[in-house]
């Protein structure tokens, strides 16, 4: 039996949004951290951005609630730290999947979490960016509907079917607001970290929060099931190669999923590299081969490249369906094959820093069905060559 | 005055025909041109060896799912084609091409180009959400008229160089009245004639209807100038808000026909900090702006390209959040060309401003 988890109130004044600033407020204050990277509003209005903020009278600025995820927040504390660790202490203000991100992203040696403490938040959900950007003033309103609960079909498609919406496990601190009294949020500390932020701000752990973690548990038993249904939904639309091959009919190889992906990292993708370049004649013969051969070519092949690639660690952002400037499903695909790869080893990205990827661990005794499998190939090779 | 085959088609079957005429007598292996992916007006560009696969060819479809160029760039890039190709493509692809060339991204042996006096493509998310073919009966009353065709692309709206340079063929669309009826090609160079010899069509001697042409022309300039003055940059660009939604995605430089670098310096690591960039930050401001630095980027692109950009627009379609790119592209763009006397595709031969060292000029900047 696993003790209840504990947490702190914090109260006061305003909005969930001023309050969790309030908060933050008052740990800089206490010297909890010296600086907070958070989401902020752009100085015209219609976009945010990571900023990191010491100074108070900047952070009024902040979003940590915010309708858009225009950049993913494991990318921006990559930005921060992918050179290494500096001297000040950060806190970051995320969003679960960023969190999980972020995980990958340290496990994958891209990120340093010395001396930053990753805070996450509830997490409504965001809107489409071409919604927000279409009409940002209208998208305001949505999203306040969303935040009581309701217009939760204006979501983003990942955003309306995920069930990691609260905490992971791997952050220092997580701030609860869902089924938190009007005027207050829940402070759950998730690891030595955390419960050293909350010691200082003077509010130690000692409330019982069951009520939050019903809420949490019962959401995510629903958003479960609807993410099972979804998906099953989905794959009899987009599996098979016909459907693959309908579904990404519309890619223009502008590899804008690739380039705003938290996880995909390399500097110079295989894509883009040397290896995919080939002579006139060699696009002749496979025009030749098939009739005609569309270009940009191996479009389909940069897509099953990167989900190979990356679904291990695929958070389910949707950063990337977001980015496509052709409004191809991106997110819901890799959805559909990363929960599939990471069901095959019993993984769950981003749940706990010290859990290796899966492929970096070898396990004798896994996937034994593919090896006979193979084995009986080979075996029948065999007897054919003989 | 260059000679013109006549057929009696529309120009798109006329167009059609000759590209069968070129294939089926064995004097191209290829042909590449816009081919749809379904029947809501998607295509894509395709390179196109079999008979069949051509009748469903759609060479002059009002879309532009990719720049040509940077397609004819990726063909020729390793080697030159080593067989001959048709390829059919817009003035500001053909432009791009020929930019191309001179900082030797590929090869002109064994391609002939064919273009047309062009009307404009539809925005790419019209091809998205299906409804490019329920207006091309206005697009081509457009193209007849010398107008400008409505919902075209803004880039195209305030295009004046829709008269292809350096084609070896053009097929008369613009203030040809009738498009629908009869296909001219005008055979611009000896090449063009040569391989459209042994077709069976009319040849004659003609000019391209300029008079239509200038018409389309300033029809254009004027919306060019409406354009900019409703985005409010006919003085210039405010930088921080035309950038400011940018995400950092990149698309518009990974789809620019004229941004080749193989290892594009936002990938090369040179635009990353050291934590300690973002520590004087804080001291400094008391906040810091976390990558990616959209401001920098765009003008980092920008320095590199405004030399070479056609303003083709493509970089405009795949934003994500709309950032009015053609606009900084073509005004930019504009300036930097013009400083210069410098119009980009328009000679092979014309050097790049940039690696032709002329002792007298910016004498101002000099002193």
């Amino acid at each position: 039996m696993v003790s209840p988890i504990k947490g702190a109130v914090f109260t006061a004044e305003g909005s969930t949004r001023e309050i969790i600033l309030a908060f933050i407020k008052q740990a800089l204050g206490k010297d909890c951290f010296d600086a907070v990277l958070i989401p902020a509003k752009a100085p015209e209005g219609d976009s945010f951005s990571y900023l990191l903020i010491q100074n108070e009278t900047i952070l009024k600025d902040a979003h940590p609630i915010c309708p858009i995820m225009p950049v993913q927040g494991a990318k921006a504390l990559h930005s921060l730290t992918g050179r290494g660790k500096g001297k000040k202490r950060i806190a970051a203000l995320l969003r679960p999947c960023e969190v999980r991100a972020t995980v990958e992203l340290f496990k994958l040696g891209q990120v340093d979490l010395e001396n930053i403490s990753l805070i996450s938040i509830d997490c409504p959900g965001a809107l489409p960016l071409a919604d927000w950007v279409e009409d940002p003033q209208k998208a305001e309103t949505v999203f306040l509907e969303v935040l009581k609960g309701e217009a939760s079909e204006s979501l983003r498609p990942v955003c309306q079917i995920c069930d990691k919406f609260s905490t992971t496990g791997a952050e220092d601190l997580h701030i609860g607001t869902l089924g938190a009294k009007s005027g207050s949020i829940f402070l759950i500390p998730r690891s030595p970290k955390g419960e050293g932020i909350l010691e200082k701000v003077g509010l130690p752990a000692k409330e019982d929060i069951s009520g939050w973690e019903q809420t949490v548990n019962s959401l995510t038993e629903k958003r479960k099931g609807e993410r099972k249904k979804f998906l099953e939904e989905f794959k009899s639309k987009a599996t098979g190669l016909d459907n693959l091959l309908d579904t990404f009919s519309k890619c223009i190889n502008c590899h804008n999923c690739m380039r705003v992906c938290p996880i995909c990292y390399c500097r110079q993708c295989f894509f883009d590299s040397a290896n995919m370049k080939f002579t006139c004649e060699d696009y002749l013969d496979r025009a030749e081969t098939m009739g005609g051969l569309r270009l940009p070519p191996e479009t389909l092949l940069f897509h099953i490249g990167r989900m190979l690639h990356m679904s291990l660690s695929c958070v389910s952002c949707g950063a990337c369906e977001d980015a496509c400037p052709t409004s191809v499903p991106v997110a819901q695909v890799f959805s559909l094959v990363g929960n599939k790869n990471q069901e095959e080893f019993d993984y769950v990205p981003g749940k706990s820093l010290d859990e290796p990827p899966p492929l970096r661990v070898y396990e004798e005794e896994e996937f034994e069905e593919v090896e006979q499998s193979c084995a009986g190939t080979s075996a029948k090779q065999e007897a054919q060559n003989a | 005055m260059p000679k013109v085959l006549r057929l009696n088609k529309s120009a798109e079957e006329g167009l059609r025909e000759l590209l069968r005429f070129l294939l089926e007598s064995g004097k191209v292996k290829g042909v590449f041109a816009l081919a749809p992916t379904d029947d809501n007006g998607g295509a894509v560009y395709s390179l196109i060896t079999n008979l069949d696969t051509l009748e469903k060819a759609s060479p002059l479809f009002p879309l532009m799912p990719a720049n040509a160029a940077k397609m004819l760039s990726r063909l020729t890039l390793v080697e030159p084609a080593t067989k001959p190709i048709a390829a059919v493509v817009r003035p500001c692809e053909l432009r791009a091409l020929t930019e191309l060339i001179k900082r030797s991204q590929g090869s002109l042996d064994n391609l002939l180009l064919i273009s047309s006096t062009c009307g404009g493509a539809y925005p790419l998310k019209m091809a998205v959400t299906g409804n490019i073919k329920e207006k091309l009966p206005s697009y081509w009353e457009a193209v007849k008229k010398a107008e400008i065709a409505p919902d075209i692309r803004p880039a195209c709206a305030a295009c004046e160089h829709f008269v292809p340079y350096n084609a070896d063929m053009t097929v008369a669309l613009v203030g040809n009245k009738d498009v629908d009826k009869q296909c001219a090609v005008y055979l611009n160079t000896d090449k063009g004639e040569q391989f459209a010899s042994g077709i069976s069509g009319e040849l004659a001697e003609g000019e391209v209807a300029s008079e239509a042409i200038e018409g389309l022309r300033s029809k254009r300039e004027a919306r060019a100038k409406e354009l900019f003055d409703e985005l409010g940059v006919n003085k210039g660009f405010d930088v921080k808000k035309v950038f400011e939604k940018c995400i950092g995605c990149r698309g518009c430089s990974k789809i620019c026909p004229v941004c080749y670098c193989h290892v594009c310096f936002f990938d090369s690591g040179g635009d990353e900090h050291e934590p300690s960039y973002y520590e004087t930050a804080l001291e400094r401001d008391g906040y810091g702006q976390i990558l990616p630095d959209p401001i920098f980027y765009q003008l980092v692109r920008l320095f590199h390209v405004s030399l070479s950009c056609v303003g083709c627009g493509l970089c405009a379609d795949v934003c994500p959040v709309n950032i009015p790119l053609w606009a900084v592209a073509l005004k930019t763009g504009g300036s930097v060309q013009e400083s210069f006397g410098y119009l980009p595709g328009r000679d092979l031969e014309e050097e790049l401003p940039i690696t032709a060292f002329k002792p007298e000029e910016f004498a101002a900047v000099v002193d």
